[in-house]
């Protein structure tokens, strides 16, 4: 059983990361985002219950990074 | 001949007519039962048997992104079912164009570029709020846009305010955004 971490993109779905949760170091996992956030502004949300997580751990299959959104 | 042989074939006549009978009879009702199956043309038309529900409807303006080239049909459809996925998520539900999603007493109407609040739907007196939206990621397609705001919503009502004020863009956790981030 793998795990994704996606984002919505002009290009379709883009997968940011896949791995085995029972296996991967969440750490790094946690970096890779935390990077990401910092350079799209994009935060993870958890896609089995559709609410933001301030941590990704191993009990997340599908994560979703959303993006910033302006008005106008 | 032997006797008795010239009263048998009226007999034998019959039971043939029946087993001929019988037997179109068996593909008749085989013919009935048979499960209907949509007519699939090409591999194009049995991929959206697949991936698109019936009385599901795409969102206006994602036929646009097609035309031009932005997004081809497969993706296009992937970004439907994610935006189904989202609205079943969030327990929004689908209003002609619009996505209703109540969240406490506020209700907001999601759709194209545009987002409505009704801050207290048991107050008679309250008045529609409408501001437009539009996602810092350029080039995203509507319907994208349109889950992203219903997933954000969910979690944090109060974005309204910030998007209603034109002051840039803001994280899902309401923390203002810049590129130079």
């Amino acid at each position: 059983m793998t795990a994704k971490i996606q984002t919505f993109s002009s290009h379709g779905d883009t997968t940011l990361l896949e791995y085995d949760p029972a296996t991967a170091d969440m750490d790094e996992v946690n970096r890779v985002i935390a990077e990401y956030e910092a350079k799209t502004g994009a935060q993870p949300f958890d896609m089995a219950t559709g609410e933001r997580i301030k941590k990704i751990t191993s009990e997340q299959r599908e994560v979703l990074m959303v993006h910033p959104i302006a008005g106008g | 001949m032997l006797p008795g042989v010239p009263s048998l074939i009226p007999f034998l006549t019959h039971t043939r007519w029946r087993f001929v009978f019988t037997d179109m009879g068996w593909r008749w009702l085989v013919g009935e039962i048979d499960v209907p199956r949509p007519r699939q043309n090409g591999l194009l038309e049995q991929g959206l048997h697949i991936l698109v529900p019936a009385g599901s409807a795409l969102v206006a303006g994602e036929l646009e992104n097609r035309v031009d080239g932005a997004e081809p049909i497969g993706q296009e459809y992937r970004t439907q079912n994610y935006l189904r996925r989202i609205v079943a998520l969030t327990g929004a539900t689908q209003s002609g164009n619009s996505y209703v999603l109540d969240v406490g007493k506020t209700e907001f109407s999601v759709r194209n570029g545009y987002v409505r609040r009704l801050r207290d739907v048991t107050d008679p007196k309250c008045k529609y709020e409408e501001t437009c939206f539009y996602s810092a990621y350029k080039g995203m397609p509507k319907a994208k846009q349109i889950a992203t705001v219903l997933l954000q919503l969910t979690n944090n009502p109060a974005l309204f305010d910030k998007w209603a004020a034109q002051s840039g863009a803001y994280k899902a956790d309401g923390q203002v955004f810049t590129s130079a981030q």
